[in-house]
């Protein structure tokens, strides 16, 4: 999709940023060049699933400044027959060289049972780049750099790059991607606040609204409603009985009917059922209709407190369990929180129909943008000028960058 | 060096951030590195986009909205064609967001 420029142009961003982190990565972590072939491998094959990077170009072209000055191009490959001689001892390298696709499958098993010299040390370098196997292959690779230092590395990133377009079909694809960093921006604590935050506005808001929804709640309001009209019916004096019907203890000194009375009573009794059901019954309510979700969150919903949900809720959807623990003490919130889900959607839908969906829905997958720096912006009526420079545009899913562009716009 | 978190909102810083955000939940990269590693991409990518590209672009279009706001540019502009020697382009919303190149100088 990208153009033959902007695939170079990226891939010697993507050369850039790795050789010019390699010290850091090396200093301060110890997490070596190990993590940072893994950080390469993955950003290209996202990027070359994304159309960003023409796969077999990068690869040369990546691979050429990152070994250093003395290989040119040729070389790169003459690297690989050595490194690919030094393994043959068995024919399973005969695999390796032809098809570079049929790595993944090979790798695993030669690389447990034959040399622990250079020859396993590339192999689990590509059998890294997968997700899972990250941590596991790193720790087995340092093993073998210390023995070898030098080469290690610079087949490493040779398999990487040869591995990479072969991982990228394999591995990037089954991955769904998360959003953007949630670390960067912290996202998973503000999201959750914001969740909470919702929850805690609904969650009293429901406080309001839970009782017309119950059984007793609603039969109350109803009779307390009977009530009253009898008493506006009754004797004139019964007004200020009006005004104390919401207390049932006014209404049960004033009205001494037989007929309020058995009405009192009975609202009595279900006003004591609500009280009760206050505390009880707030957590069922929130039970039944969180359930769908809890589901699919979390299964041990046996606890009706929803503390317990909560916590395995935040668990699931993020990294991070002790931000998350902290909100969970309310328990309303929690019920609001998937009360909250069912209404947002809704909200969304709505902005969506909005005049808005220029701003805001092309952010997401089908905007055009274009990222710049601008030099000048000027305004003649209702004509507008602006010249930008050094910006990436990316138009109909291709990616283009310029060095100067100039706008000329009628508002 | 003054740089821009501009570009980690294209493909290529996208797909960094993503990469980073693996690697930082799955414990193989610790955030402050990872950050490092951003800050760097902002260099290299502005770097490049100034050493590396040579191509001119055009852009005309119904400006729908203007805004500027801690100085930065965004206009959203609606039938926009996009012109430069190997490519037209037409594109019904478009929207531009531009920093101020001055402020990489100072």
């Amino acid at each position: 999709m990208a153009s033959s420029t902007t695939s170079n142009v990226y891939a010697h961003v993507i050369e850039d940023v790795i050789n010019k982190c390699r010290d850091e990565f090396i200093d301060n972590g110890g997490t070596g060049d190990n993590v940072l072939n893994e950080l390469q491998a993955l950003w290209e094959s996202k990027m070359i699933q994304a159309g960003a990077i023409l796969g077999p170009i990068d690869r040369s072209a990546t691979q050429k400044p990152s070994h250093g000055g003395p290989i040119p191009p040729n070389p790169v490959h003459d690297l690989n027959v050595p490194y690919e001689g030094t393994e043959e001892y068995e024919t399973p390298t005969a695999d390796l060289l032809f098809p570079p696709t049929p790595l993944q499958t090979p790798l695993p098993g030669t690389a447990q049972t034959p040399l622990p010299g250079t020859a396993q040390t590339p192999l689990p370098g590509t059998a890294q780049t997968p997700f899972t196997g990250m941590s596991d292959s790193s720790s087995l690779y340092n093993i073998h750099t210390g023995g070898t230092p030098i080469t290690p590395n610079e087949y490493s990133s040779v398999n990487h790059t040869s591995g990479v377009p072969d991982m990228r079909a394999g591995s990037a694809r089954p991955s769904p991607y998360m959003e953007p960093s949630p670390w960067l921006n912290q996202k998973p604590p503000l999201d959750v606040n914001v969740a909470y935050v919702e929850g805690r506005e609904e969650g009293e808001r429901r406080a309001t609204h839970l009782p017309s929804t119950q059984d007793f709640f609603t039969m109350p309001s109803g009779k307390r409603k009977r009530e009253d009209f009898p008493s506006q019916q009754n004797p004139g004096g019964y007004i200020p009985q009006q005004d104390g019907a919401g207390d049932i203890s006014d209404d049960m000194k004033l009205d001494q009917g037989s007929s309020r009375q058995h009405v009192l009573v009975n609202a009595n009794q279900k006003m004591v059922a609500q009280r009760e059901g206050l505390s009880s019954r707030i957590p069922q309510l929130d039970g039944p209709i969180p359930d769908p979700y809890d589901d699919i969150l979390s299964t041990p919903n046996i606890y009706n407190f929803q503390g317990v949900a909560n916590e395995d809720y935040n668990i699931v959807n993020t990294p991070a369990p002790h931000e998350m623990q902290a909100p969970t003490p309310a328990p309303a919130p929690q019920n609001d929180i998937a009360d909250d889900d069912e209404d947002e959607p809704l909200n969304e839908d709505d902005d969506d129909d909005d005049l808005d969906d220029v701003d805001q829905g092309a952010d997401l997958n089908t905007t055009h943008l274009v990222l710049a720096q601008f030099d000048k912006v000027t305004r003649t009526k209702s004509r507008w000028k602006c010249t930008l420079k050094d910006g990436i545009m990316h138009i109909n899913n291709k990616d283009i960058l310029f060095n100067k562009a100039s706008g000329e716009f009628e508002f | 060096m003054a740089t821009f978190e501009l570009y980690r909102r294209s493909t290529i810083g996208m797909c960094l951030t993503e990469t980073l955000d693996e690697m930082v939940s799955s414990g193989v990269l610790s955030p402050e590195l990872a950050i490092q590693v951003l800050v760097q991409f902002d260099k290299s990518m502005t770097e490049a986009l100034e050493s590396q590209v040579r191509s001119k672009v055009s852009i005309k279009g119904h400006l729908h909205t203007y805004r500027f706001c801690d100085n930065v540019w965004t206009f959203i502009v609606q039938d926009a064609l996009l012109k430069s020697e190997d490519f037209a382009e037409n594109v019904g919303h478009m929207k531009i967001v531009a920093c101020d190149s001055k402020l990489l100088t100072q």
